[in-house]
């Protein structure tokens, strides 16, 4: 699908976004009217309490889920004007997941996994990109293996490539590191910092990490579904401090 | 243990429900078929018991050979005889003959389907006039059936066909048969004349076929009293006898039926049993956490299993119950259908027996409960630390014991197989072989059948990857994701497929003996026959009609045949017999005569053999053997030919002339006519145009019409066996939708990453398509080998021509694929309706 080019310089926003559950005296506001930008080339990082609404944030504004009111943008496509379909393709062919863990096809080889979205689309993608994506990945020797014969952190650099090969408007990543141990987090999250420096990619990433949220640009704080304050140029003991003031 | 069995099918409906279908279908068939039988078996019996209530005693011919249709007759001067006896009130002489057809009204020939078509003498004990009078010199009388459903009126006259001649007879009454209020005559057309009339035109002459008497003193000593006087070529039978007889007679019939129906019950169920099996198989791989977790917990692996165990004998025992009252309703409206269809069947209740109700709880729980073991032993070697584990599998048995094991009892099949091919020792031995070995190897590639599941499974997937791209790709892999699980799920339908492949080689190769034998042996250009049903021992047509075609000019000759199944006993045993003209039939047929010759045979002293019986006997041309006929009179016959082609003759050969000394049976059942001109097809069309109901063909139509009748007796197998093929259909179902369960998580990311609900549905659909198509291609693999080895084993006198019909397999095979696509609809709707958040989620 095409996409105008945006006039101003974001890759996805909510416009007073606000997601719902339940309704009646069970409901339960996850988002709060949130007004949030996310511009190109930024690697921002979406912090937050357990049920502060962050997962509820980057599902709305990834094309998962819908808000209850308010719009969600990516580009400059309203995500609410879109039928079921038109927001899978642009899933597809606009926006990069990487989750916690279960980001592999199991009877996908690495490659076809970084090719998915872009076999699903039914074309070739931009193959001098891809290459480019591949390399960085360091893992060309291994593209024709099974996820299962990937060690976790090599999983996780093959979502990334995934999210990386279509050239989305942005990258949501869950989580990214979650599951995998120190050392190979590091690995992940220096090669999504390169993704955004060396790529001029956009990546959101929820994360209750501080070391992780460190390599971000931008770090965004959520309580209660709502945004209650965000930094720039972040550091690990930085955003700890914070997190501890805002009682997580 | 009983609370979480309980809990686990009440989470799981839609696959309980499905396991359920597939255990009921096949209780179903079982209680279905014994009900039925049952309830027909206890109606005919008072039937029976009411007819022969009519008569204390019978007296007839003693018969040891042949057919109750053979009987041999006797001079009605015993009618004197017996009447005279102390004690006898009343004494009538019975006539009954079969092919005694009734032309309609528009010139079409009254043939029922299945039942005789009789001709009897009057009796106002049996038949109860509801219209007219009683039959009086060239009159006849009509079972109100038979009437009402043809259109028959009193005072009409009707052509009627009898086994000599065809004569009109006026139509004078109508009557109910065996009882005053309602007709019973079973499907039977019943043409009635008086005593002297039927004499003349059944071909009795002046004699009878039975004596029924009535008697005013102790039945025991009247009997005593009739059987001295008689002799010993005559017995007397009490009406218990003859009640039992003839409920014999029709409970063999039902009996042929019950079996057949049970066969294909046997199927459905051995397919029901591969789906259960299957389904607790997936559901123990798909809970080894949550068992891991009762195991870390303090459940014993005793518990484990029992609770398995008890699962599965709650969805056997509920199928039973289910199986049961369908089964039921099912025989209720089959009965109906029957009733609706013109027989005279009486009502009567619904018989279901103890022993239907143990089968049904035998095979519904006991199949469930034993397909349920393996699993259930699987699971009790599920440990704590699998619930802890990340990897949900379960180790299994290696591929290379499957291999060897499957190979080794495939190996043993071929083995019994390639004997019953070889023809070693007697035919039944051969088919028993056969049998065993089709059976053995259709095992023995089921247990191999994972190994080879995964190369097959994903050669079929290319072209799919080929012409979907990503989905069609994600389908060809999750084809062969989990090769046993494949095997066993196209392992359901393979059974169907296999059987509808075996019969199909079977019935083309037959087809193919037919038309060979026409072109190789068969030299007559015409041929003539009943239309009534060809499986009716007795079915024919009056002999007349073919010295009616011998009379026109454009016929040089014809020939009679007649068929007597155990009708001469020879050497001890009881042979068929098939009857011909000595000196013409060389002319008709060529049955391959390698020493001597029919023709010039004397027709009253002569005989002629296959090859097989002779070498058995040893006896070449020109010896002589004794043959004893149903009329207890024992001749010594002459070895005129020996013939090596069974396929025309049968084993047995002997004149019309010598049949017309012991039979009496005049009608013949084949006709055969060479022809004098090449413009004859008229004449013939212009003789059998006299005789409604009976066909003349040229060798065109002969072949056509008896390969379409062995078409569609095969065609009604392959629909019979097309049930299986459905409960396999309800397994792809079922298994497919633990899979998509299964793979929520996977689905959710497809989804996430952009898969269109369209493009997942059809991932669904073709990964059910390509297993179909395996189990549809392994069915006709092993279907093809079977029938192929069914066929050589069978004896020359059916095939001698294997005919492998590759356009019908090829068809199977497309179907089985067509059906999983449409099996999986379903399961791939469900997939397509996943939330995504959810199914991300999933654990």
């Amino acid at each position: 699908m095409s996409v105008a080019a945006p006039p101003t310089h974001a890759a996805a926003r909510a416009v007073a976004a606000t997601k719902i559950y339940g309704s009646g005296d069970t409901a339960v506001r996850a988002l709060d009217a949130i007004d949030v930008t996310f511009e190109q080339g930024q690697f921002t990082a979406i912090m937050g309490p357990s049920g502060s609404g962050k997962s509820t944030l980057m599902h709305c504004m990834a094309g998962l889920d819908r808000v209850t009111e308010g719009q969600v943008l990516i580009g400059e496509v309203d995500l609410s004007t879109l039928s079921e379909r038109d927001l899978t393709l642009l899933r597809r062919d606009n926006v990069g997941f990487v989750f916690q863990a279960f980001n592999l096809v199991p009877t996908l080889t690495a490659i076809e996994n970084i090719m998915l979205p872009m076999d699903l689309a039914g074309s070739a993608g931009d193959t001098d990109w891809v290459d480019e994506v591949v390399s960085a990945t360091g893992l060309a020797d291994r593209l024709k293996h099974r996820p299962s014969e990937l060690s976790g952190g090599q999983q996780q650099r093959v979502a990334v490539a995934r999210a990386l090969a279509g050239q989305p408007q942005v990258i949501f990543a869950d989580e990214p590191t979650g599951n995998v141990d120190l050392n190979t987090g590091a690995e992940i999250l220096g090669f999504m910092r390169n993704a955004v420096d060396e790529m001029g990619q956009t990546i959101v990433m929820v994360t209750h990490d501080a070391v992780a949220a460190s390599y971000a640009d931008r770090v965004v704080f959520l309580v209660d579904g709502k945004i209650v304050d965000e930094r720039t140029d972040p550091t690990p003991e930085r955003i700890r401090a914070h997190m501890n003031q805002l009682g997580a | 243990m009983l609370k979480l069995a309980l809990r686990n099918l009440l989470d799981k409906k839609i696959r309980f429900a499905l396991t359920t279908l597939s255990v009921v279908t096949g209780v179903t068939f079982v209680v279905g078929t014994f009900a039925l039988t049952d309830s027909l078996r206890s109606t005919f019996g008072d039937l029976a018991q009411d007819i022969a209530g009519e008569t204390d005693l019978t007296v007839r011919a003693a018969q040891e050979i042949g057919n109750e249709a053979d009987r041999p007759t006797m001079p009605d001067s015993l009618l004197d005889e017996v009447a005279a006896i102390d004690g006898v009130v009343e004494a009538s002489g019975t006539v009954q003959a079969r092919n005694v057809v009734i032309v309609d009204g528009d010139g079409e020939a009254i043939r029922p389907q299945g039942p005789p078509a009789l001709g009897m003498n009057f009796s106002s004990r049996v038949f109860f006039l509801i219209e007219g009078r009683a039959p009086v010199d060239q009159e006849f009388v009509v079972d109100a059936t038979t009437a009402a459903n043809n259109d028959l009126q009193v005072g009409e006259t009707y052509d009627i066909n009898g086994p000599v001649r065809s004569q009109p007879f006026e139509l004078v009454g109508i009557f109910n048969f065996g009882s005053p209020d309602t007709n019973t005559s079973l499907g039977q057309t019943m043409s009635v004349f008086d005593t002297r009339t039927a004499q003349q035109f059944l071909g009795f002459g002046d004699r009878l076929a039975e004596i029924r008497v009535l008697v005013n003193a102790d039945v025991a000593e009247v009997r005593a009293a009739i059987g001295a006087a008689v002799g010993a070529d005559y017995e007397v039978i009490t009406q218990e006898i003859a009640a039992e007889e003839q409920t014999e007679q029709f409970q063999n019939v039902l009996n042929i039926f019950t079996s057949i129906l049970l066969v294909f019950a046997f199927i459905a169920v051995f397919v029901s049993a591969f789906i259960i099996n299957n389904t607790f198989q997936i559901v123990v791989t798909q809970r080894v956490r949550e068992i891991g977790l009762w195991r870390a917990i303090g459940v014993t692996p005793k518990q484990v299993s029992r609770s398995i165990v008890v699962e599965s004998a709650i969805v056997g025992l509920l199928s039973t119950a289910i199986g049961i009252a369908v089964g039921m309703l099912v025989s209720l409206v089959m009965r109906a259908a029957i009733r609706a269809s013109g027989f005279g069947l009486p009502s009567g209740p619904l018989v279901l027996r103890p022993r239907t109700v143990v089968l049904a709880v035998v095979i519904g729980l006991g199949v469930t409960m034993i397909a349920s073991i393996v699993p259930a032993m699987r699971a009790r070697r599920i440990t704590p630390i699998a619930a802890l584990s990340q990897d949900h599998r379960i180790e299994r048995s290696g591929w290379r014991r499957r291999v060897a094991v499957g190979g080794a009892v495939t190996a043993a099949g071929v083995v019994c197989l390639a004997l019953g091919m070889a023809g070693v020792g007697s035919t039944a031995a051969v088919l028993a072989l056969t049998g065993i070995g089709a059976l053995v190897t259709f095992v023995g590639l089921n247990v191999a059948s994972p190994a080879i599941a995964r190369p097959v499974v994903r050669a079929l997937g290319r072209p799919v990857q080929a012409l979907f791209g990503m989905p069609g790709r994600l389908a060809r892999e999750n084809a062969a994701r989990n090769p046993r699980r494949t095997a066993s799920t196209a392992g359901a339908l393979m059974i169907g497929v296999t059987l509808m492949a075996t019969t199909s080689v079977v019935g083309a190769s037959v087809s193919s003996t037919i038309a060979d034998v026409l072109s190789d042996a068969v030299r007559a250009d015409y041929f003539v026959r009943s239309e009534a049903s060809p499986f009716d021992p007795a079915t024919g047509f009056p002999a007349q009609l073919l010295n009616d075609l011998e009379n026109r000019d454009e016929i040089e000759s014809v020939v009679g045949y007649r068929v007597a199944f155990g009708g001469m006993v020879v050497g001890g045993d009881s042979r068929d017999v098939v009857t011909a003209d000595f000196d013409t039939v060389e002319r008709h047929m060529d049955g391959d005569v390698i020493s001597g010759s029919i023709t010039g045979g004397d027709p009253l002293t002569g005989i002629a053999l296959h090859v097989d019986p002779a070498d058995d006997l040893g006896v070449a041309v020109g010896d002589t053997l004794e043959a004893t006929f149903p009329d207890n009179q024992t001749d010594t016959l002459t070895v005129t030919a020996i013939f090596a082609d069974a396929a025309i003759y049968g084993n047995w050969l002997i004149d019309n002339a010598l049949w017309e000394q012991h039979f009496g049976r005049r009608d013949y059942r084949f006709g055969t006519a060479v022809a004098q001109v090449e413009d004859s097809q008229v004449a013939v069309a212009e003789v059998t145009a006299r005789y409604p109901g009976v066909i003349g063909e040229n060798r065109d139509e002969f072949r056509e019409a008896n390969q379409s009748l062995v078409n569609s007796i095969f065609a009604v197998i392959t629909v019979l066996l097309g049930l299986s093929f459905v409960i396999a259909l309800i397994g792809i179902a079922n298994t497919l939708a633990l899979s998509v369960f299964e793979r929520t998580r996977e689905i959710g990311l497809l989804r996430a990453v952009g898969m269109t609900r369209r493009q997942l549905r059809r991932a669904v659909r073709w990964e059910a398509a390509i297993v179909a198509t395996f189990g549809g291609l392994m069915g006709v693999v092993v279907g093809t080998v079977l029938g192929v080895a069914g066929s050589l084993a069978t004896p020359d006198s059916f095939i001698t021509t294997v005919d492998v019909p590759y356009a019908t397999l090829a068809v199977y095979i497309v179907v089985a694929g067509l059906a999983g696509l449409l099996a999986a609809v379903l399961p791939a709707r469900r997939a397509g309706r996943m939330n995504i958040l959810e199914a991300i989620a999933h654990e």
